[in-house]
């Protein structure tokens, strides 16, 4: 990101919800719009006039899994260098357009995908699709900004990986150790090695092959007129002539796993010892993930789960304790976690997140369980679209994770439909004792 | 590469050959809509318990906070941490409920309930859907007034702290705060050191709670998916039996004003040495003895958007978009009812720690020695009022605006005026304000000594440099070690 990066789409999952009447309440359903200009670019809209502001989101289908080889990083630093100068505008102009009304913008890379979003008061909304639009197409960054863009990411690697304690372990070692051939296996947030060798050509080269409107989403919600809006778009996005040239994408499949594979690593000012399990997930259209949706809230959400009561409030041997699902298009990662608490050992974690695993798998969960599951997910999906952004972020995973923004007001029935069965059923199918990648992290100093 | 070069120019010059109409011309705003600010129903129950409701029903979720007036500022330096252990051990046990079936009730709901407490004041809230609001009042209700307090928890809790803190200390983002508390701004922790956490007892649990946990110490705010009619009726039958309590809570005692005549930005220079660190936080902190009610208020935010508050303020223009040396660069004000602490903050490659500091400190000088262009006046103004009303849009962020008015003792009617308040706000006000309290302060660096220690000697030769290491860190100790 931009301010405040998500290249670990790990900590991130943005549920999204549907028509449905869950207990008495009633969730309506979003109201949107899709058309798909000639060009290729699809624009998906919500007219929602309650409050004077609009959010726009216009979603690359580009992530860090296409960094160019060596250049680890990459997409991540060329999203920064889309707030730069164009034909029409002076470096950080977004800002003058955003902030300086009292709005705001930023933008973050996935693994899959790459966003940029505002939210402006809705009078600014077609000054917003001019400037999206302009630097969809007439970027022109100059070296001084490369370089200068190129050392705030170094620091944003350095604050994030190496000023953290467990830095290195959530930000490089789970994916470099859990892929052995797919591209996720290179952090999203490069190294500074990688990130030294990229060049102003290399972000040129990037910006031809992946920014352009046949790879676009325009995703718009908030206080407008559809008629005006939908000329807007055309006028200004309609105009972007589309590049002949296929867009290349990874085609390449994480094998199976065959046999546990394990690793221990170090870092200096590591206080406590963790441990991670990961696992293989399904691709994000698999139908099982509902279900690994609903193992992962029964076993990590809130003071009542599995973990906390077994781990960290019955035992006391883990201060933080957790089961994740890191869902991506293609293969993501189920993921075990335990930070020790003081005087207890990585060991000691393991073998418990593996007994608790072999509980569900041996004997699944309670009724109770699973309802309390759904009701946490459904109250977390209420409250992620309070506002016009958040409405527009869920629409904006629907496109990215199901390629259907429709999926938005449909996903809720699949996690009602889920059974206690189903949630053993995933929980078997995808974790076993040869398909594991187990990494112990430890302080570099040996003492602690 | 040069050939690729060009043909991604003549790429560029055909498309503004033949859109020349439509991008070389900004659109323009059209006319603005107002914003609606919701409306504030409060009364009082019987006992003096405070209820305030913003009805808003387009999400069927409803947040509930419970606000006590008083936070780490009623507890003892030495016992420092106590209120937050207070309000977080609520949660963990009743006359009838166990932690485990807290949790499970509230979570069986799709809820939570978090309580913790800051500075001025301690807070339970919980956010539920509107349809399981009444459930969801009975587990709060009992948790505030129905607390066993058990050695066990508490016991689990204070490791579960220690082992967080030990954690925190590794981090120089965090530990140039935690030294600041009491270095620059004379007071402790919110969250404790290890010795206060390990000093604190059950019986001073329960003393503070008796103390400060009363009803007319306390405001209840309901907002979201609920009638005003409804959360009386609910706060009354919940709260309506909680005893009033003859004195409320505590005042924080107020230490005499001091003031420094020094002219300098800076005044003295703290090192804290964490070796091997990946970074260092280089802070800026200043001590201002004037608070949260203070006609100062509105100015002093309009000069932190300017300087710190926000991605294009100058701090972060200077230091990240300039220089690219850091990530982030910003300021803000920590209220009080009587004082505010200032603080400055970025992290940068130990390398540029020093190069950094010097940094701040130009643009410090510059706010108290040039006027603010209405160039930039105007749109930081923006920043501030739009961050406003943004916050208020989800029911969450509408209640936490709210309880730091009600914890200040100030009216919800500040929800209506608070945009008239920052346009009011003139460049001379806020020259003013930087004069007389951007000054005096101290520069604080955590990060890995070994690497600028000669390059923070060369650039601040004049500068007496006060160096601690970390892990021997106390500040319990005058000399914080």
């Amino acid at each position: 990101m931009k301010k405040i990066t998500a290249f670990l789409s790990m900590l991130v999952l943005a549920l999204v919800l549907s028509q449905a009447a869950f207990a008495q309440v009633k969730i309506t359903p979003m109201n949107i719009k899709q058309r798909t200009l000639p060009n290729g670019m699809k624009v998906i809209s919500l007219q929602e006039n309650s409050s004077p502001t609009v959010a726009i989101h216009v979603w690359y289908n580009v992530g860090s899994k296409d960094d160019p080889s060596g250049r680890s990083g990459f997409a991540h630093l060329f999203e920064h260098l889309m707030f730069k100068s164009t034909k029409n505008m002076k470096s950080e102009m977004m800002d003058r357009l955003t902030e300086d009304v009292g709005g705001f913008n930023n933008a973050s890379t996935y693994d899959d995908f790459t966003n940029y979003y505002e939210v402006v008061p809705s009078n600014y909304l077609e000054t917003l699709l001019w400037a999206e639009a302009d630097r969809m197409v007439n970027l022109n960054v100059d070296d001084a900004n490369f370089q200068s863009e190129r050392d705030v990411v170094k620091e944003e690697f350095r604050q994030r990986i190496l000023a953290n304690p467990y830095g290195m372990l959530f930000g490089q070692y789970i994916e470099k150790l859990s892929y052995t051939k797919h591209p996720y296996q290179r952090p999203g947030i490069g190294n500074l090695d990688e990130l030294g060798a990229a060049s102003l050509e290399d972000a040129q080269e990037f910006y031809k092959t992946f920014y352009r409107p046949d790879n676009a989403v325009l995703i718009v919600v908030g206080d407008f007129d559809q008629k005006q809006f939908d000329d807007w778009t055309d006028k200004y996005f309609g105009s972007i002539k589309t590049n002949k040239m296929a867009i290349p994408r990874v085609t390449v499949v994480e094998p199976e796993r065959t046999e546990e594979k394990r690793y221990t690593k170090t870092a200096p000012n590591v206080p406590f010892p963790a441990v991670v399990i990961s696992y293989l997930a399904p691709t994000s259209k698999s139908e099982d993930i509902p279900a690994l949706l609903i193992a992962e809230s029964i076993l990590s959400n809130g003071d009542s789960s599995r973990l906390y009561q077994e781990m960290i409030y019955k035992q006391q041997i883990a201060q933080n304790a957790s089961f994740s699902t890191d869902i991506r298009v293609d293969r993501g990662l189920l993921y075990l976690l335990g930070i020790a608490s003081e005087g207890h050992t990585a060991e000691e974690l393991e073998k418990s997140l593996l007994a608790e695993l072999k509980k569900i798998q041996d004997s699944g969960v309670t009724a109770q369980e699973l309802e309390k599951a759904k009701n946490q997910l459904i109250t977390e999906a209420l409250q992620n679209r309070e506002t016009n952004d958040g409405r527009a972020i869920a629409i904006e995973r629907a496109v990215a994770y199901q390629g259907d923004p429709n999926t938005v007001n449909s996903d809720i029935q699949k996690l009602q439909a889920v059974t206690a069965a189903d949630v053993q059923r995933v929980m078997k199918k995808y974790m076993t004792d040869t398909n594991r990648v187990v990494i112990y992290y430890r302080n570099a100093g040996g003492e602690e | 590469m040069k050939n690729f070069t060009t043909k991604i120019s003549s790429l560029f010059l055909l498309f503004s050959l033949l859109s020349v109409s439509i991008f070389a011309q900004i659109p323009k705003p059209s006319a603005p809509r107002s914003v609606q600010i919701p409306a504030v129903q409060e009364k009082k129950l019987k006992n003096g318990l405070q209820v305030a409701v913003v009805e808003r029903k387009n999400v069927p979720l409803v947040t509930v906070r419970l606000l006590v007036r008083s936070g780490a500022d009623s507890e003892d330096a030495k016992l420092a941490g106590l209120a937050d252990m207070t309000a977080s051990l609520l949660t963990k046990g009743t006359k009838t409920r166990s932690a485990t079936q807290i949790a499970e009730g509230m979570e069986f709901l799709g809820g939570s309930i978090t309580a913790g407490a800051g500075w001025n004041s301690s807070t339970v809230a919980l956010n539920v859907m509107s349809d399981k609001l009444e459930q969801a009042m009975a587990i709060l209700a009992d948790v505030v007034l129905n607390p066993t307090f058990k050695q066990d928890e508490l016991d689990l809790l204070k490791s579960q702290n220690l082992d967080g803190l030990k954690f925190n200390l590794k981090q120089p983002g965090f530990l140039a705060n935690y030294v600041a508390a009491k270095y620059s701004f004379g007071e402790h922790p919110a969250n404790g050191t290890p010795d206060s956490l390990n000093a604190i007892t059950q019986k001073n649990i329960i003393d503070f709670k008796n103390k400060n946990y009363t009803p007319n110490n306390a405001v209840l705010i309901f907002t979201g998916d609920i009638s005003a009619k409804n959360a009386q009726k609910l706060a009354k039958k919940y709260f309506g039996k909680w005893k009033k309590d003859k004195k409320s809570g505590t005042e924080a005692s107020i230490p005499p004003t001091s003031t420094t005549d020094n002219a300098a930005v800076v005044k003295r220079i703290l090192v804290v040495d964490l070796p091997n660190s990946g970074q260092a936080s280089v802070n800026y902190t200043r001590n201002i003895f004037e608070g949260r009610g203070n006609s100062i208020y509105f100015p002093a935010s309009v000069m932190n958007s300017i300087l710190g508050g926000g991605y294009s303020a100058r701090l972060n223009q200077e230091i990240r978009i300039k220089r690219g040396l850091s990530y982030g660069a910003g300021s803000s004000f920590a209220w009080r009812g009587w004082k505010t602490n200032f603080s400055t903050r970025t992290q940068t490659k130990n390398e540029s720690a020093a190069e950094v500091a010097e940094l701040v400190i130009e643009e410090l000088k510059k706010l108290t020695e040039t006027d603010v262009s209405s160039d930039e006046l105007v749109p930081r103004k923006a920043v501030l009022m739009g961050n406003f009303g943004r916050n208020l849009e989800a029911n969450e962020g509408l209640g936490f605006q709210l309880s730091e008015f009600y914890s200040f003792g100030l009216s919800p009617s500040q929800l209506n005026s608070y945009m008239q308040s920052v346009e009011n706000v003139s460049d001379e006000q806020i020259k003013q304000f930087a004069v007389a309290n951007m000054k005096g302060g101290d520069i604080i660096i955590v990060g890995d000594y070994s690497i600028f220690k000669d390059d923070l000697a060369r650039r601040f030769p004049d500068m007496k440099v006060t160096v601690i290491k970390a892990d021997e860190l106390d500040l319990s100790k005058a000399g914080l070690k």
